[in-house]
């Protein structure tokens, strides 16, 4: 088991260790042989340069921890607390002094199929359905459901005032491409991240996927693939459940030890390079030999990763692994935790994976559906900000707390819901960032006064993969790929607000 | 208008006249769906309904739309209509609307057409797009522009063979019409084309894509000797002839057609049903005869109607039954509709569930109207010869049947069952969008499909049954008469005894298990018992034989000895349900003595109740007694009653048959598109259509709409006969192209979707599993018969085909290979991950055939290592090894000869044969074995440091990115 490698302390990354070598368990330089020879062979010249696995400045972040709520959580009832709702709950909006925020300019503007996809915008408010109560020195606000959380108010930012472009659950791909569902698969964040920068370690994959991911319906595996980028990118989903170990993570034959097979996988990566020069434009390859380098190297790596054993009680505890609400989602924060100890770039970790829409699509019983969820994730993300506080790891970790859209101020009377829940809200919602050079403690735009539209400092979801990138040390707009035209809504803007 | 649209309408009209307005327009919406289908795609959507031709009604009560006045651009399209009439032509609505796109019939000074386009009523002045609206619309009525100049698709019409293009100064060869197609685009997008592939490359590729298993080295050597003309052509043929083919393409049509093995809770089933194995057969016997694609529609939808006694064909109703759910109705529905529309029709129906399709003219009505074809349809478990228990631990033909001739569906207001609109019932039908005329005839069934135990064999086999209950029980009674039973099976006791209490009472009495016998006595009783039910049995069946002579001597003569016999028997089951009334008596009064002293009160009433019970049983099996004695010697009667056996309505509603005509006519726009779609993205790795199962709105369009429509002709033209499809891919020059890539076309279409080389593809799981197996020369080729067990899948050398496949009831080997979601798979994602590195790397499966093959290629090979080598290239890689790969194989042997990898227990002995005789290795490795033992044999049995690293060796090449691509 390797040692993380420090933050470029050797000057090489993996990336050029690979180019430079052959990606090779012997290093002999056939890999640069085939991308030589393939290039000259198709006569292709393209003017391109790969990225080199360096930041293109000096980075704030070195990895990063995304956590997704799937189905929608309520902007409402987390960090985005209304009292007007209380107020005026069981009014119409246009009854009350807030009639204005039904925009319908707006709503257009941000759901350009609109003309093919109605829904029905819910207009009698429904009061909160949980408490709030201002913490910290900085006076965040958080609803009772996520008071965890709200301890960790100083080191949070809270981004109020997203939109997106979806009022369905597609909404979930958006959130990680930028790109409407019907656009098919886009490059996801994590996807960029690890094109952009390559790998701190080579026993793991760089870009890892815990916990179950959306569904088809919503995005399904593109949620976590890298379309174009070549399926070296796509994230790798582990599991972490301690009683289902990764199959096959042990050669069925004892008497296969280690250097045997690293000779065998070493004669395996010369001669797949060599019948490779062929087909140097051939991702699939280039994952395949990844791929191989990777599996030899986690039959010790995942055992170890996983293991949780060593973790003290008192760190198991915080975490919430003794409780049977928090045991499961405990469990993949803290693994999380180790993986960024051991280089892990991006971790996506998802929550509320249920098939079809996701656990956090409260169209009914808002209250019962959020409150149990909620008492899910709270207090293993807030462990899990203070456990990376306390190891020093905050400041190198970006924490994004998202998911892909609010929920409507105004009750859902739609298919039995009988106004007992909320409906989708693509027209503002709220993400939380923690660590990664991010200022703590801080609120950034805002919406209007119901909740409804992202009035102040309004930010698209991509605005988010700019800001995640900008503090990995990556320009969104030097990041490409041969061939392919990105539009100028993929690049997002940085949030500067939230940058310390 | 039907009185009962105008029952609705009436109440709604006094509303307001909007919106019955509306509710007439959908009621009859020719009009509106010549309309949409013109404009498609361009037509916003506030624009897609009758407004834009009708004005509001000025009557009270509008019954009509007759009574909803033209607007001036309605009124323009009308005339047009009938001066076009009275010159005697037919001037249909896309026609006119053509005509007078460039008019401006409510003179606001805009054209008909660009007001349309941009969502602007055509016939109201007062609505007119702003100047704004004007500059920005620019770009659409371009693009509609150019729509209208080049070849439209327009999947919801019917399919029309488009021409051919004539393409000239081609440097690639046009061997077949699909070949001009795809060098038109070439030509228009200045893509140059691949040369053809290697004949190496192309062998392996045609070998894999038509039956799934690689060229042997024998195959291709006889290939590459092959220098006739058509050398090419006769392998081809040859692939589409082996039985490898149906097992091939089979396992494409499961995914689209969604196989499922049944699946349940605590092995009762709940998803899909047991024996449903049937219907892969019937798939894969249906693709090797090259039955017509129509057929297998008909088939799998109404089988049972088409062909009611035919065992074979109504395997194919598997389709139907796979949607069965235990625990739902509704989902059973749901998905049953949903999927056969995704599967034939590329449309997603199940939109319009709960409100209009979003994206596609279907109303929630059409949806329910649709629903009602499959509302009265149910499956059920026919007996098979041999074999009495059709349940999941037996046999038996799981089939489709009407079990209601009227069912009633309504449409459900949200798609909520809670709230059916039960004021009106829906017909059957199906959307209009499709222009099709739906009539649904019921069928008369014949007897045998109404009573399958009518059948010789089930009567045979019953008989059969009751005979060798009758043998069993006279040889237990002789075992303990010599003290030698060895009976020891424990009674059944709670709910396993309740279930099958139930599943006996099911069965003729004859087919009844017998009570347990203890002593000589109770032994003696079951002989007499099983005696007299064989009797009866026998005897009832004589007299139903005669019963067409009825009331003749012999057939009088034959009912007396039946009543005889059945008296008989019912003296005996009587008496046997007497003593175990009072056995059971016995027992719940001596716990209700027991507990009454206990003094618990509940405890006490529950054993009270239970003493009553029991009681009141043992009363009724009294009188039972009585009577039965009495009737034995009551006078003998001809009155005997007929041996019991299940039916079925004599009819069936015809409706799913009528679904199935409409699919399969030459005039349903979509089913031979979406078909050979399939077969396409099967070839080349992505469909005509990238969205297999969307071909509606909310999908894709094709990159070659002629082509598309082209096969799809020619697909029908041909009889549905898919064998000449795959002939014509394959044979064609597209096909053919090497998929190594070329700088200039790849910056002009990075993804290929021109195709201007061929797609590397990954093989599929079952492919990689299978591949495995068939270079070892360990493939099993046994085709058909019952499901494997899914915890074999790295033991059994069976195709892959055949392994078990349900909700989690999966191989993990395939499953990691991105295998197919049995609840739901029209196209399966492909990645590449390490997960499938370890499972090639490290699974019992890739080393015991890595073992078997490497003492193949050794017992050929000798001590020679290049000779090795070069046979395991071509055995596992279908090649030969280059220079540079024969000599790091070479050079990989040596180093693991001098330098073995220590390992615990394996001795190693010099030279490359081992001590061991190769024939009891491969004897032991050939059957398939449990997983512990197949490694423990590896891993114990004695084998030279030489053997093992040439082991080692195919190892490798099993895990070589060759290996599992398709160039």
């Amino acid at each position: 088991m390797k040692t993380p490698n420090p933050f470029g302390a050797c000057g090489v990354t993996r990336r050029q260790f690979l180019t430079q070598t052959g990606m090779g368990f012997t290093g002999v330089a056939l890999g640069a042989m085939l991308f030589k020879d393939g290039v000259l062979r198709a006569n292709d010249a393209p003017a391109f340069t790969p990225p080199n696995g360096q930041p293109q400045f000096t980075p704030r972040a070195k990895s990063v921890i995304w956590i997704f709520l799937i189905g929608g959580l309520s902007h409402l009832e987390s960090f985005d607390v209304k009292p007007e709702l209380n107020k005026y709950a069981g009014k119409l909006i246009e009854d009350t002094p807030h009639k204005g925020v039904v925009n319908d300019t707006l709503i257009k503007q941000n759901l350009p199929n609109i003309d093919t996809q109605k829904r029905d915008v819910y207009k009698k408010i429904m009061a909160l359905n949980t408490g709030y109560r201002t913490h910290g020195q900085s006076g965040l606000v958080v609803s009772d459901w996520f008071p965890h959380l709200g301890s960790c108010a100083d080191d949070l930012a809270v981004v109020r005032s997203f939109w997106t472009i979806d009022n369905n659950h597609g909404a979930q791909l958006t959130f990680h491409t930028g790109r409407n569902v019907r656009e098919g698969a886009h490059p996801t964040i994590g996807s960029w991240v690890t094109y952009g920068l390559g790998s701190l370690t080579d026993n793991l994959p760089e870009f890892v996927v815990i916990g179950e991911p959306s569904a088809d319906c919503c995005g399904g595996v593109w949620t976590h693939g890298a379309a174009y980028l070549g399926p070296q990118y796509s994230g790798v989903r582990l599991n972490t459940d301690p009683s289902k170990p990764l199959a096959f993570i042990k050669p069925a034959d004892p008497t296969m030890t280690p250097e045997e097979q690293e000779h065998n996988f070493s004669l395996l990566g010369k001669l797949n390079r060599l019948s490779g020069i062929d087909y140097p434009d051939d991702e699939f390859l280039r994952a395949r030999i990844k791929s191989y380098e990777l599996a030899f190297q986690m039959q010790t790596a995942i055992p170890d990763t996983l293991g949780l054993q060593k973790e003290s009680e008192a760190t198991k505890k915080m975490y919430g692994l003794d409780q049977k609400e928090t045991e499961t989602f405990g469990q993949q924060c803290l693994v999380a935790r180790r993986m960024v100890e051991r280089g892990v770039r991006f971790i996506q970790l998802f929550h509320g994976g249920i098939g079809s829409a996701g656990a956090w699509d409260s169209h009914r019983d808002i209250k019962a559906n959020h409150s149990r969820l909620a008492r899910n994730v709270d207090q293993p993300i807030a462990a899990l900000i203070k456990d990376l506080k306390q190891r020093g790891l905050l400041d190198d970790t970006l924490v994004v707390i998202g998911t892909e859209f609010g929920r409507t101020p105004g009750a859902d009377f739609n298919e039995g819901a009988m106004g007992t829940g909320r409906d989708h809200h693509p027209h503002g919602f709220t993400c939380v960032l923690a660590g990664g050079g991010t200022k703590g403690g801080i609120v950034h735009g805002a919406t209007d006064e119901l909740g409804f539209h992202a009035v102040e400092n309004r930010h698209y979801v991509t605005d988010l993969h700019a800001t995640v990138l900008h503090q990995m040390g990556l320009d969104p707009r030097k990041l490409q790929y041969p061939g392919r035209q990105r539009l100028d809504v993929d690049y997002g803007e940085v949030i500067r607000g939230i940058l310390a | 208008m039907p009185a009962s649209h105008r029952k609705i309408i009436l109440p709604l009209a006094l509303l307001g006249a909007f919106l019955a307005f509306a509710f007439v327009a959908s009621a009859t919406p020719a009009n509106r769906v010549a309309f949409v289908k013109h404009y498609d795609r361009f037509l916003p959507k506030s624009l897609a309904n009758c407004t834009t031709c009708h004005l509001p009604s000025d009557k009270k009560n509008p019954e009509s739309l007759e009574e909803f006045p033209h607007n001036p651009f309605g009124d323009r399209l009308r005339k047009l209509g009938e001066e076009a009439g009275k010159a005697g032509k037919k001037l249909d609505i896309p026609h006119r609307l053509a005509e007078i796109a460039k008019e401006d019939s409510d003179g606001d000074g805009v054209d008909n057409e660009t007001e349309l386009l941009l969502g602007h009523n055509p016939g109201n002045a007062k609505d007119s797009p702003s100047k704004k609206e004007l500059a920005d619309g620019k770009k659409k009525i371009a693009e509609w522009t150019k729509a209208l100049a080049s070849y439209r698709w327009l999947p919801f019409e019917t399919v029309k063979r488009p021409p051919v293009p004539a393409i000239r100064h081609s440097s690639f060869v046009i061997r077949n019409p699909i070949d001009s197609f795809i060098a038109a685009e070439h030509q228009a997008r200045k893509l140059t084309p691949r040369p053809e592939a290697s004949k190496e490359v192309l062998l392996r590729r045609v070998y894999l894509d038509l039956i799934g298993l690689s060229p042997t080295p024998e195959q291709m050597s006889a290939f590459l000797a092959d220098k006739s003309a058509d050398a090419y052509e006769k392998a081809v043929d040859h692939l589409l002839d082996s039985p490898r083919y149906g097992e091939r393409w089979a396992r494409h049509w499961m995914d689209v057609w969604r196989y499922s093995d049944w699946t349940g809770y605590q092995n009762i089933p709940r998803d899909s049903k047991p024996h449903i194995w049937r219907w892969r057969d019937w798939i894969i016997e249906s693709l090797n005869a090259d039955k017509g694609y129509d057929r297998m529609l008909l088939e799998m939808l109404a089988a049972d109607e088409l062909a009611p006694t035919d065992e074979s064909a109504l395997r194919a109703t598997g389709f139907l039954v796979r949607n069965f759910n235990s625990l739902s109705r509704e989902r059973w529905l749901e998905n049953t509709i949903g999927h056969t529309f995704q599967a034939f029709q590329g449309v997603t129906m199940n939109c319009a569930k709960c409100h209009d399709h979003m994206y596609d003219p279907i109303s929630q009505r059409e949806y329910y109207e649709v629903r009602s074809i499959f509302e009265g349809h149910q499956v059920r478990t026919d007996r098979v010869p041999g074999q009495v228990d059709t349940d999941k631990t037996g046999d038996g033909l799981v089939r489709i049947y009407d079990a209601t001739l009227a069912p009633k569906t309504y449409v459900l207001a949200r798609g909520d069952e809670r709230k059916p609109l039960t004021n009106e019932v829906m017909q059957p039908n199906v959307p209009r969008i499709f222009g099709a005329k739906y009539e649904a005839k019921p069928v008369t069934l014949p007897l045998l499909a109404v009573r399958p135990d009518k059948r010789d064999f089930v009567v045979k086999d019953d008989l059969a049954a009751a005979e060798h209950s009758l043998a069993d029980a006279r040889e237990f009674l002789a075992d303990l008469k010599e003290g030698t039973s060895t009976n020891s099976a424990k009674p059944l006791t709670g709910k396993a005894a309740t279930r099958a209490k139930a599943a006996a009472a099911k069965l003729p009495p004859a087919l009844k298990p017998l009570p347990t016998a203890k002593t000589v006595a109770e032994g003696e009783r079951n002989v007499a018992l099983a005696e007299a039910r064989v009797n009866s049995f026998k005897t009832t069946l004589a007299a139903e034989k005669l019963e067409t002579k009825k009331n003749s001597p012999e057939w009088k003569k034959a009912a007396e000895e039946a009543v005889v016999a059945q008296r008989k028997a019912a003296v005996l089951e009587a008496k046997l349900t007497l003593e175990e009334a009072e056995v059971a008596t016995k027992v719940a009064q001596a716990k209700a003595d027991k507990d009454a002293q206990g003094g618990d009160k509940g405890i006490t009433a529950k054993s009270a109740t239970a003493l009553t019970t029991a009681k009141k049983t043992l009363t009724t099996a009294e009188k039972a007694m009585a009577k039965a004695d009495k009737d034995l010697t009551a006078p003998v009667t001809t009155a005997y009653a007929p041996n019991k056996f299940e039916a079925f309505p004599p009819t069936s509603t015809g409706r799913r048959l009528a679904l199935a005509q409409w699919f399969a006519s030459k005039d349903n726009p979509l089913t031979a598109r979406v078909a050979v779609n399939h077969i396409w993205a099967h070839h080349f790795g992505r469909g005509l259509v990238p969205t297999l199962n969307e071909f509606g709105r909310n999908g894709q369009p094709p990159s070659h709409p002629q082509l598309l429509d082209w096969l799809a002709a020619e697909f029908m033209a041909r009889d549905w006969k898919m064998k000449d499809i795959h002939r014509l891919i394959v044979t064609s020059s597209t096909y053919r192209m090497a998929s190594t890539p070329d700088a200039a076309s790849a910056k002009l279409d990075r993804d290929n979707v021109y195709l201007w080389r061929m797609n590397s593809r990954r093989m599929e799981a079952e492919a990689v599993r299978d591949n495995v197996l068939h270079v070892s020369g360990s493939l099993d080729l046994a085709m058909g018969g019952p499901d494997i067990d899914n915890k074999l899948g790295l033991t059994s050398k069976r195709r892959s085909v055949y392994l078990r496949i349900a909700p989690e009831k999966e191989v993990e080997f395939i499953k990691i290979f991105d295998g197919p979601n049995p609840v739901e798979c029209y196209s399966r994602p492909v990645t590449v991950m390490p997960h499938q590195a370890l499972a090639m790397a490290n699974s019992e499966l890739t080393f015991t055939q890595a073992d078997v093959l490497a003492e193949t290629l050794t017992a050929k090979s000798g001590n020679d290592d290049a000779k090795f080598i070069t046979a395991a290239y071509e055995r596992v890689l279908a090649r030969k090894p280059t220079k540079e790969e024969a000599k790091l194989c070479a050079d990989f042997l040596k180093q693991q000869i001098a330098k073995p990898a220590k390992r615990p227990g394996a001795p190693g002995t010099a030279g490359i044969l081992p001590a061991s005789s190769t024939t009891t290795n491969a004897a032991a490795m050939s059957k398939p074995s449990a997983p512990a033992e197949a490694i423990n044999t590896r891993a114990s049995r004695p084998r030279s440091d030489a053997q093992r690293a040439r082991e080692n060796l195919v190892m490798v090449l099993f895990n070589h990115n060759d290996f599992v691509t398709i160039r």
